[in-house]
């Protein structure tokens, strides 16, 4: 009891704490649509790490008079991470080849595509300080794996322990490590140096990681986790084996390998049948499932928010492309030559190359786990080919020139002119893609005219602005989960759904709400104590990434939890089409969302027509009863609605007054505003509490 | 002579004194021009007042009262004589009372005095904000905004008036209604109320209008004005505003529709206003907490620069805005120094807009790191808040921050104050030396590790790596200053051969002997110690030593060669020829050592 109280606490201050830091770092803040999905596996709400980096940073700054504004400090961590990456990928490199192919890797990870998108000075995000510790932790273990030392082991733990307090991502680690230990062990490398490493490892690690807050008993209860402990228990059992068999003779060994073994068998069978007998075999669920695998069919089937996130997409070979260019086809040659000479660390890197190769196939933010190593085994193959082909120059002093005979220098010079020729077409796209794709805060807008001047859309900031100026402090907003944290942290206000919302249904009763038409939806609205409801509409300069646009997710998502009251197929027109013109079904039509869109919209040239969707929209005369109009920005692209409170009931607050007695009306009064959490209804509820309980011994004093 | 102007002081002061007492007698209002001018959201009311003394003794000042409902609304209140050229001497005033009568008074002290009977023009004028109220209070988008004015027909005044006129200019031609004392005459936008005759003193009559005024009635709730000086030749101004539309509330919904489509929809809503800053205002950002504001526009002209500041959406009745402003100053401008004295001379309050109402002002100057001796000058009074400190880059005991506060603020009161203040020009250096003293101990300490072993076991091996390393060094330049000994051995032997001397040639020998004795010792006992350390490099040495034996005989041989040669022991010849066999032999060798010595 206890423990809980006190990690809740914890977790209510770390949330103020992220409360602060993303108001602060709001001003650049990038448009993130997406929701943390390891997060939503592990049922966690925030990790710490990102904002602790961040505070501690900007609290040292502040000591020593550098009066930096936190929201720089957020702004440009990213970017100082990055820079700290590519030195750990230089390290990593350095330890798996050679001190040139390390600094190729530092040289392709600090401007690929694919890692700078989640490094650009302004994003904010988990990832960005993640990347680096993943690659710091790899390199200590593979140092730790070198040396058998149980220092950088040590460090390698410490590393660990960072990576989880930042990052869901950590399970890759706490997988992978494992996983290389196991391929050691079948591949007959097991030495002292592996034993010592991976028990230091997985036992200090495993004390660190579950002081994470929001990790906490996580670590020894799923079965993310089985795999490291598995692996563990092998390496204890191998290590024994091999202790016993310096001891006993091959009889003796052999007898007693069969008696462990059998023992063995025994065991795990009892505990299965012990736990189903309990009914607690979900704790014990398969190990040799592979993470993202389970993440993958599990976000695929059960959650549909996980889909409807562009981001957990499959990856298509363009963005490979897009993201790595040349290193992903350069990277294979990589991996073979790390293959073709393996030794221990060589092992790691493989799986490493080869898992991040499937989970980036999965879906397409895993790319990010997947740069590093194809930087990596990229920088290795280039390498190897420079090593080869300008081997001359390099290596003065030793003539005996063996393989090299038949290379001319013609030869030599043309693969040397073409690989450069391939780095510098690297390094053009690397920027274009960097300016033209990443570049851009995708909360302001900008067009061009003909004549090239730039015309800045700003409608996201100004909507936002008015509801932090304009409206109660209080005041609830509801929108899609998309815009929580723009909402939360631009307008600074509450919001029913967020992008860091694990409550499914909750995320689905806002979704009815905004498929029902405006009567259910006011209920569901009064219910929830929505004040202004806020929605994105493109109609007007031909937005694509509006609220219509994602509508059918808020659809499937409303009808996974309330199946009798949405369906999607009303949505659609017979034909199986959904349109917003005239032939669109009328539940479409008539839905809240729709009514919010298109309010007023009817009115403007050319009558009605929406440039997204290039339609003329099918319903033009729309009224409220409920709604009204609070703001719209200039473009429209932003509309803002404020939902009116109950009009009067005049007739029956004085029957009531007349008629029951004092002590039910209070209940009842009470029991109207269950689901209040404003300050001022809720007052007011307390003083009829209060003033029924001082009235009562009143009236029996008299 | 100074008794006498001394009496004369006294009896002025004592009339002076006297007349203050019995203000009313005497002085009469003869003409009086007044003039409401309500065309923007405050209340300006001017008035040109003919004063003559009808009393007996000659007057000092004057008293101006303000009518008692206006009174907490008055933000500005000035006077300034008018005489026949157009010279303006503004005067000073001074808060008093007079007992049993409602209202301000402010004593106005005259620049000469005034004799019995005789007549001055005074002009006077008194600014009032927040006396227009909205009404009605809310307003739909499409209306338009009304507003009532209440104040008073006559100039109210502790002297009886002989004759006004009083001019009323209103914002819009639309007037609901207003008051008809005296039968007033009305075109387009102005009311004029008069002439009245023979005004009793202290008399007051309700006006009231009600009228359309759709200007924009903006008011700064707020606004915190920092200052920032610094030595190095800048000065950062900053404006934090809270900015509020105080006009008519906004009732029901805003359609961006109409405001787009129709041109008089939302007509008393502000979208944009203009700022004026100073001529030499550089880097100016326009922000609030959630970014930079991208709807200004900035125009430099010759004399100042204009923003055109629009907040992110439309001010309408009710809403308000929160944003905030800065620019840097070049300190030349502006910053005035003699010796170790400083004066920083700017304006107290800026221009935001056109007929600005300032609620509240906090104003923040940041002198330097150091600056003692602070006293301001203010142009009028404001309520000093106590000093703090503020800290910035790489400060150490503060920035001392003047804090000052006023309310109620409008145009008029955009006026300079002067801060003088003392500062040493030595604690200019303290940063930069600050900065080199930290980077210093960076890498001094980089230094301190790189140079020092600070490993807490001993690494033998490495232990004698760096040994075997100091000692080949030593043994590298002892073998090369015996190399050079046999070069300068050959240059004796040379000028031998021209001199004949045998006795410098013997000389140079047993130098060389010498010489060559101590070096070779040195060597081999470094090639001991090589051998102590277990290094394979000993055998090399030893074997440069026996090369360098051979050197050494060759060298001794030349010599001999040369001395048989000036003994004429040997033709010339023939001492060619051995000459060349040996110093080819001796080249071989040193090139060996040489070999030798790249290798260690």
């Amino acid at each position: 009891k206890h423990n809980l109280c006190f990690y809740w606490s914890l977790c209510v201050t770390v949330k103020t704490v992220l409360k602060i830091y993303m108001f602060s770092a709001a001003t650049i803040i990038k448009l993130c649509r997406k929701v943390d999905v390891f997060s939503i596996i592990t049922k966690l709400d925030v990790y710490p790490g990102l904002m602790v980096t961040a505070g501690l940073i900007h609290y040292i700054l502040n000591l020593l008079h550098v009066t930096v504004h936190i929201r720089d400090v957020c702004v440009f961590l990213a970017p100082v991470f990055s820079g700290l990456t590519a030195i750990s990928t230089y390290l990593l490199t350095r330890e798996l080849w050679n001190q040139g192919a390390g600094l190729l890797a530092a040289c392709f990870i600090a401007i690929v595509p694919g890692y700078i998108s989640r490094s650009v000075a302004g994003s904010f995000d988990n990832e960005g300080i993640a990347i680096f510790a993943l690659q710091f932790t790899y390199y200590l273990w593979v140092k730790s794996v070198k040396t058998g030392s149980v220092f950088w082991t040590i460090g390698c733990c410490l590393s660990y322990f960072y990576m989880v307090s930042a990052w869901g991502g950590y399970v890759f680690i706490i997988n992978l490590i494992p996983l290389h230990v196991f391929a050691l062990l079948l591949m007959q490398r097991y030495s002292r140096r592996v034993y010592i490493a991976y028990s230091t490892f997985y036992i200090v690690g495993l004390i660190l990681s579950m002081q994470v807050p929001f990790v906490g008993f996580q670590p020894i209860r799923t079965s993310e986790h089985m795999a490291a402990a598995g692996v563990f228990a092998l390496l204890q059992a191998y290590a024994f084996l091999q202790y016993l068999k310096d001891r006993l003779t091959r009889q003796e060994f052999q007898t007693l390998f069969f008696l462990g073994i059998s023992l063995a068998a025994c065991i795990v069978f009892l505990t299965v049948i012990y736990l189903t007998y309990t009914g607690r075999a979900h704790k014990l669920q398969p190990v040799c499932v592979f993470l993202l695998s389970r993440l993958h069919s599990y976000a695929k089937i059960h959650i549909p928010i996980i889909a409807s996130v562009s981001e957990h997409q499959p990856t298509t070979w363009v963005s490979f492309f897009f993201d790595l260019h040349i290193l992903v086809c350069t990277f294979p040659a990589g991996l073979w030559f790390c293959i073709k000479n393996i030794n221990d660390e060589r092992v790691f890197v493989a799986l490493y190359a080869i898992s991040a190769v499937y989970f980036a196939g999965v879906m397409v933010r895993l790319m990010l786990t997947l740069t590093p190593v194809v930087c990596m085994l990229s920088a290795v193959a280039f390498s190897s080919v420079f090593e080869h082909y300008m081997g001359d120059d390099t290596k003065r002093e030793k003539p005996p020139e063996k393989a090299e005979e038949g290379l001319g220098p013609n030869i030599k010079s043309i693969v040397t002119m073409l690989m450069l020729m391939l780095l510098m077409m690297f390094a053009v796209h690397c920027t274009w893609v960097t300016s033209n794709a990443y570049s851009s805060p995708s909360v302001v807008l900008a067009s061009y005219n003909h004549d090239g001047t730039r015309n800045i859309l700003d409608d996201f900031r100004e909507a936002y602005y008015w509801l932090r100026q304009n409206t109660d402090e209080h005041a609830r907003v509801m929108s899609w989960w998309d815009y929580g944290y723009q909402i939360a942290g631009m307008a600074n206000r509450t919001t029913l759904v967020d992008n860091n919302t694990w409550n499914n249904s909750h995320i689905a009763l806002v979704g009815k709400a905004m498929s029902s038409n405006e009567s259910a939806a006011y209920e569901i609205m009064r219910s929830l104590d929505v004040d202004y409801v806020l929605i994105i509409f493109g109609g007007v300069i031909g937005y694509s990434g509006d609220d219509i646009n994602k509508f059918l997710w808020m659809v499937r998502i409303a009808e996974g939890e309330h199946p009798k009251d949405i369906r999607e197929s009303d949505y659609f027109t017979p034909q199986g089409e959904f349109r917003v013109d005239k032939a669109g079904s009328p539940t479409l039509l008539n839905c809240l969302m729709y009514k919010m869109s298109y309010y007023r919209f009817g009115e403007i040239t050319p009558p009605g027509f929406d440039r997204t969707r290039n339609a003329e929209i099918g319903n033009k005369d729309i009224k409220f009863k409920h709604l009204e109009e609070a703001f719209t920005s200039e473009h429209w692209l932003v509309r803002i609605y404020k939902v009116k409170r109950l009009e009067n009931r005049e007739a029956l607050d004085h029957k009531l007054r007349s008629v029951v007695s004092r002590q039910k009306y209070t209940s009842k009064k009470v029991s109207v505003f269950p689901l209040r959490r404003d300050g001022f209804s809720c007052s007011l509820s307390f003083m009829m509490l209060s003033t029924t309980y001082s009235c009562d011994p009143h009236t029996h004093l008299r | 002579m100074t008794r006498r102007s001394a009496f004369v002081a006294v009896c002025l002061l004592f009339v002076a004194a006297l007349s203050s007492e019995v203000s009313a007698d005497g002085l009469v209002n003869e003409d009086v021009k007044r003039t409401v001018d309500l065309s923007t959201h405050l209340a300006k009311i001017t008035a040109e007042i003919v004063l003559s003394n009808h009393g007996q003794s000659s007057v000092q000042s004057f008293i101006l009262a303000v009518d008692a409902d206006l009174a907490p609304h008055m933000a500005y209140i000035g006077a300034s004589v008018k005489g026949d050229e157009e010279e303006h001497g503004t005067l000073e005033l001074q808060q008093t009372s007079i007992q049993g009568q409602r209202g301000e008074f402010y004593k106005v002290l005259l620049p000469s005095t005034l004799a019995a009977g005789a007549q001055l023009k005074v002009k006077t004028e008194m600014m009032f904000s927040h006396v227009l109220k909205p009404f009605p209070t809310q307003i739909t988008q499409a209306e338009r905004q009304l507003v009532v004015f209440q104040g008073n027909h006559y100039l109210y005044s502790p002297y009886p008036t002989r004759s006004q006129t009083t001019r009323v200019r209103l914002a819009s031609k639309t007037v609901e209604s207003y008051t008809k004392l005296g039968n007033p005459s009305k075109t387009d936008e102005i009311i004029e109320y008069g002439p009245f005759r023979d005004v009793a003193p202290f008399s007051e009559d309700a006006l009231k209008i009600h009228y359309e005024n759709n200007t924009p009635f903006l008011t700064i709730t707020s606004i915190t004005r920092t200052i920032e000086v610094s030595h190095w030749g800048n000065i950062a101004v900053e404006e934090t505003i809270d900015l509020r539309h105080t006009g008519a509330i906004l009732k029901g919904p805003f359609s961006r529709y109409d405001y787009q489509r129709q041109s008089d929809s939302g007509i008393s809503s502000v979208k944009s206003f203009k700022t004026i800053l100073p001529a030499s205002a550089q880097d100016v950002y326009y922000r609030d907490e959630i970014g930079n504001i991208s709807t200004s526009h900035l125009q430099v002209l010759d004399d100042s620069v204009e923003v055109e500041v629009r907040p992110r959406f439309p001010l309408f009745g009710g809403w308000k805005t929160h944003y905030i402003i800065g620019y840097n100053l070049p300190s030349y401008e502006y910053l005035y120094t003699l010796g170790e004295q400083y004066a920083l001379k700017m304006r107290l309050v800026d221009h935001v807009y056109d007929d600005q109402v300032i609620d509240y002002m906090t104003v923040k100057i940041i002198l330097p790191e150091g600056a003692k001796n602070i006293h301001v000058d203010t142009p009028y009074k404001i309520d000093r808040m106590p000093n703090q400190l503020h800290y910035t880059y790489l400060d150490t005991f503060g920035r001392p921050v003047l804090v000052a506060t006023k309310n109620n603020l409008v145009e008029q009161h955009i006026q300079d104050f002067v801060v003088h203040y003392t500062f040493n020009k030595i604690l200019m250096l303290q940063e930069p030396l600050l900065v080199v003293g930290a980077f210093y101990i960076l890498f001094f300490t980089v230094i301190i590790y790189v140079r020092l072993d600070f490993a807490i076991t001993k690494d033998p091996a490495a232990e004698v790596r760096m040994k075997v390393a100091s000692i080949t060094e030593q043994v590298l330049t002892l073998v090369n200053r015996r190399l050079g000994l046999y070069r300068h051995m050959d240059e004796v032997v040379n000028r031998y051969k021209q001199s004949r001397d045998t006795g410098a040639l013997n000389s140079g020998r047993k130098t060389l002997e010498a010489d060559h004795r101590t070096l070779t010792s040195e060597i081999s006992s470094l090639q001991a110690r090589l051998k102590t350390e277990g290094s394979d490099l000993a055998e090399k040495v030893g074997e440069i030593q026996k090369l360098d034996g051979q050197v050494k005989e060759l060298v001794c041989r030349s010599c001999s060669e040369a001395e048989r040669l000036v003994g004429g022991k040997v033709k010339k010849e023939t001492y060619i020829e051995s000459e060349k066999s040996l110093t080819g032999r001796r080249q071989e060798l040193i090139s060996r050592i040489d070999s030798l010595l790249d290798a260690l």
